[in-house]
């Protein structure tokens, strides 16, 4: 089937195309420079057209959803909605039920959702949930900077043996890429501690967060997988956690880059939750600007936001310690979920809102990271979905960025805090995105950061993956019209994937099913096995399953899209 | 116990095989096959060993519906499989129960069944973990692996739970008796107690035993938290336990390093039943701000967790999921199995490896009496006695393979490891199959009323 | 005015779901909408008038102007009066699940039984039931912390279970007896009962007040004895007679008061 989507106005920033007006072709579900005769005429004359939408950090899918899922019914019951001929019923608000995730994601013209956080052992949960989301793309991203094993071979250095244990691991969990979150605090927690910037040791293993980071970027650049190490740093939500956050980045600067797809060597994500200068929540002040500082200086970092939304959501987090520090911050029901050798993880309600003061300077931040990082292409816009606030914001996250007047309007009419401009510096940016930075931070950069070569941007033989949305640039200001641009931004005009229209005029109109995206590393089998067998007794002693039953089955992938890498040294 | 020698008479072995029977899901299991059959099991506890091996006692081997005379009669798959999709599309308040003796993969279709008939979809927690899940819901959820037990516990808890009886394997594999990283010498290591009015077998194998009350639990776990905010008792005994052995214990899980309450059905059962787990959840997480602590609801059948688990991530409520108006509703006492039958709204019903024949209260049962029952099940029980259609299923895990959720959410496909026998069908299919005839039903409607 | 007479004629195994027939919705509804109204039955929807007679008299311009007269018992008719805000209902019979549920003013009379979740959610107006209620009344949804804001439940017979279960304001008066934990985990408003209670109100409260006027069985040890009141006044209401205050649940550091007449408690001073 051929289609020409006809007279848009294409934002393709990976293709250095920002606004002009012509037409994208696709056919068989691919982009193509030229149609037929016979091809079906979209007409989208002035809409806006950009490549499908690319969320890189949130979490959709796996045991910790499911907690949340389970433990609260107010949530479920605040999104349901009747099923039609099209759709299943819908439940949830800040934790949608998984027909309810795809749906969501799709009106909003995304096609891709990275899922965060994956605890291997837990894995084939994670992509049950994955085959119970319709209609977009899921590359799951294992979690490694608790494991016991990579946190021997990060103590006594072993480069070769981590990134063998990495690549096969990938390949038992199928998973796409490295995951850290607070590497050794999360196995702090195992004994209800946590640790404290990255030189301080976990207990019992005599091993540093700075040198598990290390390490673990050490392995992923040997392997040269698609995406870089993806970090949740220590100390997430402290006031004067800034050093940490930086020291983090910096700690592998020196580490060479060994892939030709992307050009970071760390992605740091929800760094919103970790730029906080002070020492308590009495004299905390933001830490942007020394962060965009060294951001603007040093290309090997990449990060997505956090933003917070000031609704009432779910935190969740592999950050056990974190999770019941925010339980006893708020007093609402905690849940906790520690898995054997690998993680731990926690989850609390938690409600945002604009008169607190701290959840105001909190949003501020967010955006401060946003208008102070001059390459869009080093930012991404997330919620760490469902942390600082539900996916479904994102289009009102879209109007706060491209509207100073609306910005200044929260302060000035006490939608938030003073807090936000006493101790941030948001007052005096007046910067605003125009729909190319847009396209960047939601679509081509995040698929750059994580090497798709197949998504993210318009090029021919790229997955035909398309939003249209039903905005004329030429006619709309975005500076006075936030309410416009974040209706347009939440309801697409189509969306497009794989060549299938799957929402017209913001309803969906066809459910496919998604494809899990996990990396094979070639031409390392002979260290894999090696690994193996030095692991296993170990895994027979300390786990409480089998391996055989370990392993995540070819069936929990019935529709794979393997990204194949050639392991180089 | 009488001597009974090894199993040599064997043609192959099976390997990690999963057990089908309680929460504990221990995939260690190897199954010699002989002929077909599974001869013997190693590893397995007596309970789960003789469910296994005793696969074809009172076996469901043919479809059958009741006639006109009342008795259960054997007819073809056909029949049997129109007979229940037409009591299924005729019904005005049909409850689909059971699920939690079968895969996750059965589960999905008849969810989707579920949803299109408007049904009440409801597993076993509604009799039994139904009251932890509601407090969860209340206080939250603290929990873990087993394996966090086996590696670092230093104090294990079961209150109301008897696992020496109800999960044999439980303190072996999991719990007390392993060795784990942290805790090289097993049993050495850990203080085991337990918390039961009754002096159960596991009383007896732990090191303390704290004979509280019947009733007694709401009040016992609410002076242990009164005494970790630091209040002076004010009666000398609370549910039957003198205040001082109360501050001793509260005192000793104070200064455990990792520490691990396990809960069953005597929790959920006393009076104040949600509330007991309620307040022992809240005592744990209090505990947090000493030491560690986690607890685990010791779930009984190897897939009730997994219905949950289901259930949740498709529709966002863990059980007793009601489709009527064309959406999902959860509302306790509402839209749950026994509330329905006892007040004699339910209409047709079905039943997916589950025998509520054997497990529900009288009332409910009488109920079930009065109605259309489908049973899919593999085994003849009391179920099948008020049953109309039968529709035999084969066993996960030995005949069938199937994804399971272990009581900590550890998710383990259960392999197959031999043929079902060749009546039988997979619940698999058995449910797709209802599935499809069902759609054929409401289209002809739909097509008919147009 | 408006005056809607549902009077029933059969009774259905099967539970009715009246939260379309609210005052709000149906203020305008002539005769035959009402004929031509199909009340959801299970999965299923069926006529109104399979089940009742219908009389409507009178004209409304809004909720506030109307009144619905339920005849019968309506122990098979659940969310009767469910969200309204305006308006009145009167069932003279029982009442089944969730009868004034989310309820946001006006009035509902049941002069009769009603079922569980009675008055849950509400967040305003005035429910009176003349008979006895089970569990549940005046509570939150499941997993939702905050529960009954504001309004008044009365109960002139007994309550059942968990009665004022997360209470977040209102109140709730019981004339009869009550089963155990009200009050459980409620952070404000108050509950009065006048009868005996069998155990552990106020277990996990963190604010708000309980005065129990009969008596208690079984105390708690997270309430921790304050005082003796003579004459209190709670919640702006006075109160006479000498009474045991208690503050708690002290494993919640909860500041909650519960009051029990020192009378009918002479064991506890």
């Amino acid at each position: 089937m051929e289609y020409i989507l006809k007279n848009g106005i294409v934002y393709d920033p990976a293709n250095d195309i920002a606004g002009e007006k012509m037409d994208v072709m696709f056919k068989d579900g691919k982009i193509v420079s030229n149609v037929s005769s016979d091809a079906k005429v979209l007409d989208v004359t002035d809409k806006i057209v950009m490549p499908a939408g690319v969320d890189p950090h949130a979490h959709i899918a796996g045991p910790k959803l499911v907690v949340g899922r389970i433990y609260r019914p107010e949530d479920s019951r605040k999104g349901v909605t009747p099923k039609t001929d099209v759709c299943r019923s819908e439940s949830g608000f800040s934790i949608p039920s998984c027909p309810a995730t795809g749906y969501r994601y799709s009106r909003m013209g995304y096609g891709t959702v990275v899922e965060a956080a994956v605890p291997p052992l837990e894995a084939k949960h994670t992509h049950e949930e994955i085959m119970a989301i319709p209609n977009i793309d899921v590359p799951p991203l294992p979690l490694f900077g608790n494991n016991w094993f990579v946190m021997q071979y990060a103590k006594e250095d072993r480069i070769d043996e981590l990134a063998a244990f990495i690549s096969s691991w990938l390949k038992i969990v199928k998973g796409y890429g490295v995951k850290l979150v607070n590497p050794c605090g999360s196995e702090a927690w195992g004994w209800g501690m946590n640790v404290h910037g990255i030189d301080d040791p976990a207990p019992y293993w005599d091993v540093t967060s700075k040198e598990v980071i290390r390490a673990l970027s050490k392995a992923n650049e040997m392997l040269g997988l698609p995406h870089s190490i993806h970090v949740h740093a220590n100390d997430i939500g402290h006031p004067g956690n800034t050093p940490t956050t930086i020291g983090t980045i910096d700690c592998v600067k020196d580490i060479t880059k060994n892939s030709g797809v992307r050009n970071q060597t760390i992605h740091m994500t929800h760094l919103q939750f970790h730029i906080y200068n002070g020492t308590s929540w009495r004299d905390v002040e933001s830490g942007a600007g020394d962060v965009t500082d060294y951001i603007n200086k040093n290309k090997h970092v990449t990060f997505d936001v956090g933003q917070i939304t000031l609704d009432e959501t779910t935190t969740m987090t592999a950050d056990g310690p974190h999770e019941y520090s925010l339980h006893a911050l708020n007093g609402l029901k905690w849940a906790n979920k520690d898995i054997e050798l690998e993680t731990s993880s926690g989850l609390v309600p938690f409600i945002y809102s604009g008169k607190s003061p701290v959840h105001s300077l909190m949003w501020a931040i967010g955006l401060e990271l946003f208008l102070g990082t001059e390459d869009p292409w080093q930012v991404c816009l997330t919620t760490d979905h469902p942390n600082a606030g539900p996916f479904i914001r994102y289009p009102r996250i879209i109007s706060w960025l491209m509207s100073n007047e609306r910005r200044q309007e929260m302060m000035d009419n006490k939608e938030v805090h003073p807090w936000a401009h006493r101790k941030s510096a948001l007052a005096t940016m007046d910067r605003e995105y125009d729909f190319n930075e847009i396209a960047t931070i939601t679509r081509a950069g995040p698929a750059k950061i994580y090497g798709f070569k197949d998504r993210g941007a318009l090029t021919p033989g790229f997955n035909a993956d398309i939003a249209v949305y039903d905005l004329n640039p030429n006619d709309i200001d975005p500076s006075r019209e936030p309410t416009a641009i974040e209706a347009a931004f939440g309801a697409a005009m189509y969306t497009i994937k794989d060549g299938q229209i799957l929402v017209k005029d913001g309803e969906i109109v066809k459910v496919v099913p998604s494809h899990t995206i996990w990396t094979n590393v070639k031409g390392f089998e002979e260290q894999e096995n090696a690994i193996m067998e030095k692991v296993m007794p170990d895994f027979n002693r300390f786990y409480t399953v089998k391996f055989e039953n370990y392993k995540v089955h070819d069936h929990f992938t019935p529709y794979p899209i393997v990204v194949d890498v050639q392991a180089s040294k | 116990m009488a001597y009974e020698p090894p199993v040599t008479d064997y043609d192959e072995i099976v390997e990690n095989c999963t057990c089908a029977f309680c929460g504990c899901n221990c995939d260690d299991l190897d199954y010699l096959v002989k002929d077909g059959h599974v001869v013997g099991v190693r590893h397995a506890c007596r309970l789960g060993a003789s469910k296994i091996m005793e696969d074809m006692d009172q076996r469901l081997l043919v479809p059958m519906i009741r006639d006109e005379n009342g008795d259960l009669v054997e007819v073809d798959w056909e029949a049997a499989l129109d007979k229940a999709a037409e009591l299924i599309a005729g019904a005005v308040r049909p409850i689909f129960y059971g699920w939690s003796e079968t895969s996750i993969e059965t589960m999905k279709h008849g969810i989707r069944l579920g949803e299109l008939v408007g049904a009440v979809l409801d597993n076993q927690a509604t009799i039994c973990h139904g009251p932890s899940l509601q407090a969860v819901q209340n206080v939250g959820y603290p929990v873990m692996t087993l394996g966090e037990v086996k590696n670092r516990a230093d104090m294990c808890i079961y209150t109301g739970s008897n696992p020496m009886n109800s999960h044999p394997r439980h303190m072996s594999r999991y719990s007390t008796f392993p060795r784990g990283w942290f805790r090289q010498r097993g049993r050495f290591d850990r203080t085991v107690v337990t918390m039961d009015p009754k002096y159960s077998d596991t009383a007896k194998m732990s090191d303390i035993w704290v004979g509280f009350d019947q009733n007694g639990d709401y009040g016992f776990y609410n002076a242990i938290r009164a005494v970790l905010k630091g209040k002076e008792l004010q009666q000398d005994v609370i549910s039957g336990i003198a205040k001082e052995d109360i501050v001793e214990l509260a005192e000793a899980m104070k200064n455990t390093q990792f520490g691990a309450l396990f809960f069953g059905l005597g929790l959920t059962h006393t009076i104040s039943k949600q509330r007991n787990i309620d307040m022992a959840i809240q005592m744990v997480t209090d505990l947090n701000k000493y030491t560690k602590w986690v607890l685990m609801p010791m779930r009984g059948h190897f897939n009730v967790n997994g219905f949950n688990i289901f259930m949740a991530y498709e529709m966002g409520f863990p059980y007793g999921v009601d489709f009527a108006r064309g959406y999902p509703r959860y509302m306790n006492g509402e839209t749950n199995t026994i509330d329905l039958l006892t007040r004699k709204e339910c209409d047709v019903f079905m039943v997916i490896a589950a025998d509520p024949g054997a497990h529900y209260p009288g009332g409910a049962v009488k109920h079930l009496a009065e109605i259309p029952v489908i049973q899919v099940d593999i085994h003849w029980g009391p179920s099948t006695e008020i049953a109309d259609v039968v529709l035999p299923g084969s066993f996960i895990g030995v005949e069938a393979g199937g994804t399971s959720y272990r009581m900590d959410g550890v998710p383990i496909y259960m392999k197959k490891a031999i043929d079902k026998p060749e009546t039988c069908r997979d619940d698999e299919w058995i449910m797709r199959e209802l599935l499809e005839r069902v759609q054929k039903i409401k289209e002809k409607e739909a097509v008919a009323s147009k | 005015m408006k005056t809607i007479t549902l009077t029933l004629k059969k009774k259905s195994p099967i539970s009715l779901e009246f939260d379309e027939l609210i005052p709000d919705k149906i203020y305008n509804w002539e005769k035959a909408d009402f004929e031509n109204y199909d009340v959801p039955v299970g999965n299923t929807r069926f006529p109104l008038t399979d089940y009742f007679d219908i009389e409507v008299e009178g004209a409304a311009e809004g909720p506030e102007e109307v009144k619905m007269i339920l005849d019968g018992d309506m122990g098979r008719v659940k969310y009767i009066g469910c969200e309204m805000s305006a308006g009145e209902i009167v069932v003279n019979g029982d009442a089944d699940l969730h009868c004034g549920a989310q309820m946001k003013g006006g009035k509902i009379t049941v002069n009769g039984d009603a079922e569980s979740y009675a008055g849950r959610e509400m967040e305003g107006g005035e429910l009176e039931i003349m008979g006895s209620t089970r569990e549940f009344c005046g509570c939150s949804y499941i997993g939702e912390w905050r529960g009954m804001s504001d309004g008044k439940i009365t109960i002139h017979g007994n309550a059942g279970k968990q009665l004022g279960e997360c209470l977040s304001g209102g109140e709730i008066y019981v004339k009869g007896n009550c089963d155990i934990l009200a009050g459980i985990h409620m952070t404000k408003g108050f509950i009065q009962i006048d009868g005996d209670v069998t155990r552990w109100p106020g277990g996990q409260m963190k604010n708000g007040n309980i005065l129990i006027n009969g008596k208690l069985g079984v105390l708690l040890e997270g309430l921790v004895f304050d005082q003796i009141v003579k004459d209190p006044e709670i919640e702006g209401k006075n109160f006479s007679g000498k009474y045991i205050k208690y503050t708690g649940d002290i494993a919640l550091n909860g500041k909650g008061g519960l009051y029990l007449n020192a009378e009918k408690n002479r064991d506890l001073l």
